[in-house]
């Protein structure tokens, strides 16, 4: 056994190439990745995503409209703005795409259309089925997603075809799209159910057949829908739950390139994020996703998650305004009166807020300790505490100084705030309350205490 | 200010806080051990001490301190500067 030896550093080591705060930290990686294939050793190279064209597809107004109840008009449009705002102009929200089946649909595909904003770009989806289709030639769309099923699941039990006669069906469609200038997005249906050899390959070598000879622009692309979440990113698990083994079949075997491989997510078994990150790093390009993970069943993979993992992928931020999501998640709560759980990571009422007096004491001396990265420049979301019987001085101290803007030297001590700690206290030890003291009730004491700072703080809130 | 007399107000402060006589305070009680004072009660003391002195103190330095005599030399120390 190697024997370590003590490194009695006389500074800290906050290994700051990996957690530089300014930015979330950072994802490194220090060699190939191996994966097990038909029993050939085959190498995947995950630093080749700091080069590739790494970026997100959105399905909020789809997918994500399946769990919620229907979105008005109006709240499409504002969401869609906020969406190109946190994207940025680089596109990492690169396409968002739209049911088209009733008026409102389409309405709300004209209105966005007319913002003239590059990104996202505006795609459809339908059922394959040249009836669907006629919606997307008369909308005018460039690109449109075609539900394409995959497993025996649907093609035998909910289609009630063979699988050759659900394949002629799926071409005749992607045919249809090619003759008139659109470009197909097929959404292998249930990929991580199907026969991957006996009808996937095939199925997808046919395609690239179809499209190999047109211009880039109307090439096929795929995206692979893991629809009840069955997918596996661990590395050597076996078909058809395997990620990395499906990307590299799409690239090795049937010619799909990166950047016409899609991932699409479901948080059946608690792993969509991660199998959204496992599709990136194996070589997939775009992974769909959802605002606030909101989806069907258990939902998708969240787009802020995917937005993180991208941008300490990268190790920049892209062009990305992380703020927006801040705004987005209240225009949800409010507007649309979606419950965001308030644990929920980047968002969530609490995400980045300490109960504990420890962690208080902790996050007083220096908010690096129990903060994730700089949320309040990030995410315009400052680390904050809840005051209870646990949060201790430390806590009311934070709260107090932070409450009434002060800085450096004038920030009061645990001396001064001590009273108030003393109050807090009593509620629980004397009055027997259980619930948290609200903002309103501290804001109440610091008046009663710090007459002076409340009327210079209120002072200066009222002349911004 | 005389040592003596910084010695009595620390005493009277501290048994005041802390609900006891002075005659029942120490030089060498522990604040925590000897006088049961939790934390926060620690940190009143500290305060009460502040107000007492009219005087503003570091708080890491002075929470350090652990007993009545601490407390005593850390105030000397103070105002006599």
């Amino acid at each position: 056994m190697k024997l370590y030896h003590l490194s009695d550093v006389s500074e800290p080591n906050l290994i700051k190439d990996i957690f530089p705060y300014y930015l979330p930290p950072i994802i490194k990686f220090e060699g190939n990745i191996k994966e097990t294939i038909d029993g050939k050793e085959v190498e995947f190279d995950p630093r080749s995503v700091i080069d590739r064209d790494i970026h997100i597809t959105d399905t909020t107004f789809r997918d994500g409209q399946q769990s919620l109840p229907p979105y008005s008009k109006e709240q499409m449009v504002n969401i869609f703005k906020m969406l190109s705002r946190l994207g940025g102009s680089n596109g990492v929200i690169r396409q968002t795409e739209f049911f088209l089946y009733t008026k409102k649909d389409r309405e709300a595909v004209d209105a966005c259309r007319n913002l003239g904003l590059r990104f996202p770009e505006i795609t459809g989806w339908i059922r394959a089925n040249k009836e669907d289709f006629r919606l997307v030639k008369e909308m005018g769309l460039k690109e449109t997603g075609m539900l394409t099923s995959c497993s025996d699941y649907h093609i035998f039990h909910k289609q009630k075809q063979t699988r050759r006669e659900a394949m002629e069906e799926y071409l005749s469609v992607v045919e249809a799209a090619l003759e008139a200038g659109i470009r197909a997005r097929c959404h292998l249906e249930d990929v991580t159910r199907a026969d991957v050899k006996g009808f996937v390959v095939p199925f997808v070598q046919r395609l690239e057949k179809l499209t190999e000879n047109q211009p880039e622009h109307l090439k096929v692309k795929i995206r692979l829908c893991d629809t009840m979440g069955f997918g596996m990113s661990f590395p050597n698990a076996a078909e058809p739950r395997s990620i990395p083994k499906l990307i590299w079949r799409m690239k090795e075997e049937c010619g799909i390139s990166e950047d016409r491989l899609e991932w699409h997510g479901h948080n059946d078994f608690h792993k969509v994020h991660i199998n959204g990150a496992c599709a990136w790093i194996y070589g997939v390009n775009a992974v769909n996703t959802t605002l606030f993970g909101f989806g069907e069943r258990t939902g998708n993979p969240p787009l802020e998650g995917a937005l993180i993992e991208l941008i300490s992928l990268k190790e920049e931020l892209m062009g990305v305004d992380l703020a927006v999501m801040t705004q987005l998640a209240g225009y949800y709560q409010k507007e649309i009166d979606a419950a965001i759980p308030f644990n929920y990571p980047f968002v969530g009422r609490d995400f980045n807020t300490t109960r504990a007096g420890i962690h208080a004491e902790g996050l007083r001396r220096d908010e690096e300790i129990y903060n994730i990265f700089d949320t309040a420049k990030l995410l315009n979301r400052p680390p904050k505490v809840a005051i209870t019987d646990k949060s201790g001085t430390d806590g009311v101290a934070i709260w107090v100084n932070d409450f009434l803007g002060l800085k450096g030297e004038e920030r009061l001590t645990l001396m001064k705030v001590a009273k108030i700690q003393r109050w807090v206290m009593d509620q629980y030890e004397k009055e027997g309350r259980l619930t948290a003291i609200s903002d309103k009730e501290l804001e109440d004491q610091v008046k009663l205490h710090f007459p002076d700072l409340y009327k210079r703080a209120n002072n200066r809130e009222s002349n911004l | 200010m005389e040592g003596e007399e910084i010695g009595k107000r620390i005493i009277s402060v501290t048994a005041r806080e802390l609900g006891k006589k002075p005659e029942q305070i120490k030089y060498e009680h522990h604040f925590a051990n000897d006088l049961g004072a939790d934390s926060l009660k620690s940190i009143e003391l500290v305060a009460a001490f502040e107000e007492e002195f009219d005087i503003d103190v570091n708080e890491e330095e002075a929470l350090k301190v652990r007993t009545v005599g601490g407390a005593i030399d850390f105030f000397k120390k103070l105002l006599s500067n």
